[in-house]
């Protein structure tokens, strides 16, 4: 009896000793690029050049040989990076706010009335989830220069035309989420609402609002994450006055030189906005991706 | 009645009203661009007709015939771009799927520091892509690279690969994408995992199933529509990778790295030839509308099979 309990206890001992094993290697897999990111981006440039893995006192280390703060007080000096982040901020609010002002009425009219037309809206919003971006960027392009030449409008290269692009892409799966954040609200409480003399638009406003705040914020969020990370549309509809970070930080590597120091400052510099805003609404993303992905 | 009709017509108006901004955004990024993309890939729109594209002259499906056209750089490169996607997807939503199924039950199982670990595995999904594959790029450089360092340290090379040009590209791109790609799925999958009720798992260990029966007639029976869901949407986005390509291997990522997205940025936006681009990303698409009916068409049937 005792040493059936013993060997019990010694398999439980064992496999919690796995467990941890298995969550450190995780860990590990996780961080080692961070690490590696950081590491570099304290690193001389000289040190970065002359590093070589065939040579043993010049293989690539884990610790700066002489830590510096040169790659983050430079991190402007040959890549324009301010300017590059002061056109993602602006594109990235933008977008954050049309999407969400957009997304709210349209997830509302989803989440409350049964419509005509509302099955096949909702089959539409996701079809374009699966479609190729590329698809629709020639095209895009190309209404884009002819507008602007028979109008006179800008819109290549415009911040309004990239709010408008990335607006319009990040609504679809917006739409779905704040749909499904509104739908555990009780219907009873704009019933409620409109009893006591509010019509349609108040009761959304001043009841729905404030209940849905964490979803809309989610919403939000995913919206100014997006707009932040985009790369494809960004590449071709970008240029001088409106090259956002994403695209821009590719300017550290070139063919004609590389500034791994500069481009790994930059990395942490424009993953902040992102790790902020994700970590303070961390809870409200995850169950609106869940839900999106699995209600879909 | 008739009053009543009135009072669902006048709400009706209101969800319209509320809907609109939204299906004209989606009008006219999505379904107009949509519509003048198989206009544009009838027409031959090039470097010389792109000032007055509408009017183009009419080819037909002579796009389509050159753009796939093995005997053509663009044809061979194509066909080719299609056997490296599917290549890279396979491996991709494979290993992310595995990776993040293992971690996600892990990290069910009761262990100090759980929370803080849930939270950690974000990370690589929330890390904007341009910033990770930077890093990977960083780490597969071949004389300053982490991951050389160590080969060479641990005497499995002799002389450090270069990583990042030719056949082996294809690679390093996939094992980046699954580090970036495999939290989703364990996201995914741990939820699903949380929701399982316990009392399976207790009746079955009653009946004296071993772990690993409890795993396969249980776990996995009840991850099936979360997994069905999870691949899907890894299939949709692995067709379409772009950025992860782009950033690592740049504007041409050569012939062995080769996939339909930068293929066809460059056919347009570099060779200007727009109707060729267009068709080749309506032949992406359709291909991805048939491996999706397939998919769900095949797991429909298992499923029948298995209700009965």
């Amino acid at each position: 009896m005792k040493g059936r309990k013993m060997r019990a206890r010694s398999a439980k001992v064992i496999k919690q000793a796995l467990i941890y094993l298995a969550v450190l290697l995780v860990a590990l897999v996780v961080l080692m690029p961070y690490a590696w990111m950081v590491s570099g981006s304290f690193k001389e440039t000289l040190e970065l050049q002359s590093s070589d893995v065939t040579v043993e006192h010049l293989k690539p280390s884990w610790i700066p040989r002489n830590p510096t703060l040169r790659n983050y007080r430079e991190v402007n000096q040959t890549v324009p990076m301010l300017r590059y982040f002061k056109n993602s901020i602006i594109i990235s609010l933008g977008t954050m706010v049309a999407c969400t002002v957009i997304a709210l009425p349209a997830a509302y009219a989803l989440s409350r009335f049964n419509f005509r037309g509302r099955g096949v809206y909702t089959v539409s919003v996701l079809a374009t989830q699966m479609l190729p971006g590329i698809l629709f960027l020639i095209p895009y392009y190309l209404i884009f220069t002819t507008i602007t030449r028979h109008t006179g409008i800008p819109l290549r290269d415009t911040y309004g035309g990239m709010i408008f692009t990335y607006t319009s892409f990040a609504l679809p799966f917006s739409i779905v989420m704040l749909r499904s954040y509104l739908n555990g609200i009780p219907l009873e409480i704009d019933e409620q609402a409109m009893i006591d003399g509010c019509t349609r638009l108040r009761a959304l406003w001043t009841v729905i609002v404030p209940l849905a705040t964490p979803g809309i914020a989610a919403v939000a969020i995913y919206a100014f994450i997006m707009a932040w990370n985009e790369v494809l549309f960004a590449s071709v509809l970008t240029g001088r006055s409106t090259r956002t970070v994403a695209v821009g930080i590719m300017d550290y590597v070139t063919a004609t030189g590389a500034n791994w120091g500069g481009m790994m400052a930059a990395c942490i510099v424009i993953s902040i906005p992102v790790l902020i805003l994700f970590t303070s609404m961390q809870r409200y993303i995850v169950e609106g991706l869940i839900a999106g992905a699995t209600k879909g | 009645m008739k009053r009543l009709s009135g009072w669902s017509r006048r709400k009706h108006a209101t969800a319209y009203w509320m809907i609109l901004p939204a299906v004209v955004a989606m009008l006219l990024v999505h379904y107009i661009p949509m519509l003048w993309g198989f206009y544009i890939s009838a027409h031959d729109v090039n470097i010389f007709t792109m000032v007055n594209w509408i009017n183009a002259p009419f080819v037909g499906f002579r796009n389509f015939i050159d753009g796939l056209n093995p005997a053509t750089t663009t044809g061979a490169r194509a066909l080719r771009s299609l056997v490296n996607i599917t290549v890279y997807s396979i491996v991709a939503i494979g290993a992310g799927y595995v990776i993040g199924l293992a971690v996600a039950i892990l990290l069910n199982q009761n262990f100090r520091g759980r929370t803080l670990m849930r939270g950690l595995i974000l990370l690589p999904y929330i890390t904007p892509d341009s910033v990770a594959y930077n890093v990977w790029k960083f780490i597969f450089q071949s004389r300053i690279g982490l991951l050389n360092r160590y080969l060479i340290q641990w005497n499995l090379v002799s002389e450090p690969p270069i990583w990042l040009i030719g056949p082996p590209a294809l690679w390093s791109v996939t094992i980046a994408s699954i580090w970036k790609g495999w939290p989703f799925a364990a996201l995914i999958l741990l939820a699903a995992l949380q929701k399982i009720p316990q009392e399976l798992y207790e009746a079955a260990r009653v009946d004296g199933a071993t772990a690993w029966q409890q795993f396969t007639m249980i776990t996995m029976p009840q991850l099936r529509t979360v997994s069905v869901m999870q691949i899907l949407m890894s299939i949709l986005w692995n067709f379409n990778a772009f950025n992860q390509f782009y950033i690592m291997l740049g504007r041409d990522p050569g012939i062995a790295a080769e996939v339909p997205s930068t293929l066809i940025l460059r056919e347009a936006f570099t060779n200007l030839k727009y109707g060729i681009g267009s068709a080749l990303s309506i032949v992406l698409m359709l291909i991805l509308l048939v491996i999706t009916t397939v998919y769900l068409i095949a797991l429909r049937g298992t499923a029948g099979a298995e209700e009965m």
